[in-house]
């Protein structure tokens, strides 16, 4: 009997953890190996989109919903990687200069007021995203470098490409030299 | 629990006993271990990837059949030139290969490549964000009571109609009487709808944004911020100069009629102009009646309004700007009153720090007469955030004459506030604020508020 209880008792200990580590794995997107995190975040629209270089500027406005529509007139649609994915904290960081949660709140409060059309889509991985943009030719969005193909076009910030040592956006924040 | 279930179901009582610590143990940690990764590789992904791949097949069966077509259709038989596919991509950038020949091919894909951007349309093209908050209020005023109070119930709906065109609404449920300038109307504990915004909003690009319904009139810059929510507010209320109507507001907070919006063409000074013409507030039916002109205006002119501000690029979370509202009312039994509200403001707001300063004239001179009676009112609200916490600080003040036209009852009334917000969560704030308000000719109020404002 005893022995049966000490089991039990272990055997729920092991799922709790189990269930904490899954659970702060989900949340926080688990610690990530330090090869994943090297690299470019380069940024990706649609092949067909003429717009081959945006300022920092220009793309922090564009990524806030402060600018809405490519000079063409199409509609801008924004795609994000779900919160946690290195991905997206690189440009939440370097673009957006916010937290997950200033981010959030900052989209919540453009489309109650009304100055942001539409909230961006938000895509679990980085195939989904360049499907979608491929898909979509007012899409914007961000991969790593190493995950940029044909069906997409990655567009220059600042005048660099991700290959550029000027690039200027990366997954891990760069020493100040 | 399926799981537990439907082992029990396959094996004898027997072998359930030495499978419980090992088997059981294993399986739970493999199927444990191996959920986590799948939801965080493909949570989401796996219907829509299913969708897309579908989408794709169809759209490479489109193209060969469109490339047959052309192939059929060249008199020389020469060829061309494949569409690319994602299926053997390959990994240099491409913007490479964005030559001309690139663009047009993808160009061809675009008829069906609009199609995905409504990859929603097997769920409903509503969403709804709700915002409510709840209080406890005391104050010093006589005839008052301790209560707890529910505040405004705020259903806010958006649909993405098209590509274009969008619609907006606020539905807020709200308990208590209204207060239109001092008369009350309606139980104290019944509760009334109201359809607080309704728009359809057409966006033709940045600069040129058309809205038309009901909306929150553009004068300064709270009253177009903040809405019905509490939540998004740092305060527990608005400052007096942007009370509702039906809260005894003196401004034309709501107006239905249409309104124009966008950036103008200037470089890093960031400026953005609205424009509107509506219905404006009611003056000739009796004052307790329904403030704003919803169905029926009581003259064909129309009120209008003009707001320019900037949103300077060199420093982040600053706009500042001016407006000028214009109507024409016409109160029962007295003449017309020509309305002039003047607004400015100036705030700077960071994820940190926030600083909101407006200032705001309201004009009435009656026709006919050199009579002119003259509205100022501003006010100041400053907050810091450490953490959670929130401590913030305001001062408001109006001053209207005893003998104004339209809102005898207000008087000049000033004081500070002074209050904490504390972030409980993302979603849920309480905040403990204490209101000192002079009034003239009457005692002086004291009051303290809780409220927990959330969004869900």
């Amino acid at each position: 009997m005893h022995r049966c209880l000490r089991r039990l008792m272990i055997f729920g200990l092991a799922i709790g953890w189990l269930l904490g580590v899954c659970n702060d794995t989900a949340r926080a997107g688990g610690p990530m190996p330090e090869e994943q995190l090297q690299g470019d975040l380069a940024i990706i629209v649609n092949t067909a989109n003429p717009v081959e270089s945006l300022s920092l500027t220009e793309l922090r406005k564009v990524f806030l919903g402060e600018r809405s529509h490519w000079p063409s007139g199409r509609r801008i649609t924004l795609v994000m990687m779900e919160p946690g994915q290195p991905e997206r904290r690189a440009l939440l960081r370097d673009v957006c200069q916010m937290n997950e949660s200033d981010f959030s709140r900052h989209f919540l409060h453009g489309v109650f007021t009304g100055e942001v059309f539409v909230s961006p889509k938000t895509l679990a991985s980085p195939v989904g995203v360049r499907k979608f943009i491929f898909n979509v030719p007012g899409a914007i969005g961000y991969v790593r470098a190493s995950e940029v193909d044909s069906s997409v076009k990655a567009i220059r910030v600042d005048g660099h490409l991700p290959a550029d040592r000027e690039y200027s956006l990366h997954l891990q924040p760069r020493a100040v030299q | 629990m399926n799981l537990f279930t439907s082992s029990r179901g396959r094996t004898s009582p027997k072998s359930t006993r030495w499978m419980a610590p090992t088997q059981v143990f294993l399986v739970l940690l493999v199927v444990l271990a191996s959920a986590g990764q799948v939801q965080a590789e493909s949570s989401g992904e796996t219907g829509g990837d299913r969708q897309t791949v579908q989408a794709l097949l169809q759209r490479i069966d489109q193209l060969e059949a469109r490339l047959a077509r052309l192939e059929a259709a060249q008199p020389n038989g020469s060829p061309v030139t494949p569409s690319p596919t994602v299926q053997n991509p390959p990994s240099a950038p491409a913007h490479d290969q964005s030559g001309p020949q690139a663009e047009t091919e993808s160009e061809q894909q675009m008829g069906a490549g609009t199609e995905p951007e409504r990859m929603d349309v097997s769920k409903t093209l509503l969403r709804v964000r709700g915002f409510a908050d709840i209080n406890f209020h005391g104050d010093t005023q006589k005839g008052d009571k301790t209560a707890f109070t529910l505040g405004q119930l705020n259903l806010f709906v958006t649909s993405d109609i098209s590509d274009k065109f969008k619609f907006l609404g606020e539905i807020v449920f709200e308990a208590g009487p209204d207060n239109i300038y001092g008369k009350t109307r309606g139980e104290n504990n019944s509760f009334g709808v109201d359809v607080e915004r309704m728009l359809l909003q057409y966006s033709r690009n940045d600069y040129f944004n058309l809205s038309v319904g009901r909306y929150h009139t553009a004068i300064g810059y709270y009253n177009t911020a903040y809405h019905h929510s509490t939540w998004f507010q740092t305060a527990t209320g608005r400052p007096f100069l942007f009370q509702f109507e039906d809260r005894g507001g003196i401004l034309p907070i709501h107006t239905v009629g249409v309104s124009a919006s966008g950036q103008v063409p200037s470089g890093r000074l960031g400026l953005h102009y609205v424009a509107e013409v509506g219905n404006g507030r009611a003056s000739r039916s009796p004052i307790d009646q329904e403030p704003v002109q919803n169905v029926v205006d009581e003259q064909n002119r129309k009120a209008f309004n003009l707001a320019l501000f900037a949103r300077p690029e060199a420093i982040r979370g600053l706009q500042a700007g001016f407006s000028i509202y214009r109507n024409v009312l016409a109160p029962q039994n007295s003449p017309r009153v020509g309305e002039t509200i003047l607004a400015a403001h100036a705030v700077y707001i960071s994820s940190n720090f926030e600083w909101l300063n407006e200032a705001i004239v309201v004009r009435h001179a009656l026709e006919g007469t050199s009579q002119v009676f003259e509205t100022p009112g501003f006010y100041t609200q400053i907050s810091r955030r450490f953490g959670a916490y929130r401590p913030y600080f305001r001062y408001q003040y109006v001053n209207s004459s005893d003998h104004e036209p339209i809102f005898p009852d207000v008087g000049r009334r000033q004081g500070p506030s002074a209050g904490i917000r504390f972030d409980a969560s993302e979603s849920v704030a309480l905040k403990l604020q204490y209101d000192y308000t002079s009034i003239r000719n009457q005692q002086a109020i004291s009051a303290l508020a809780m409220q927990v404002g959330f969004t869900f």
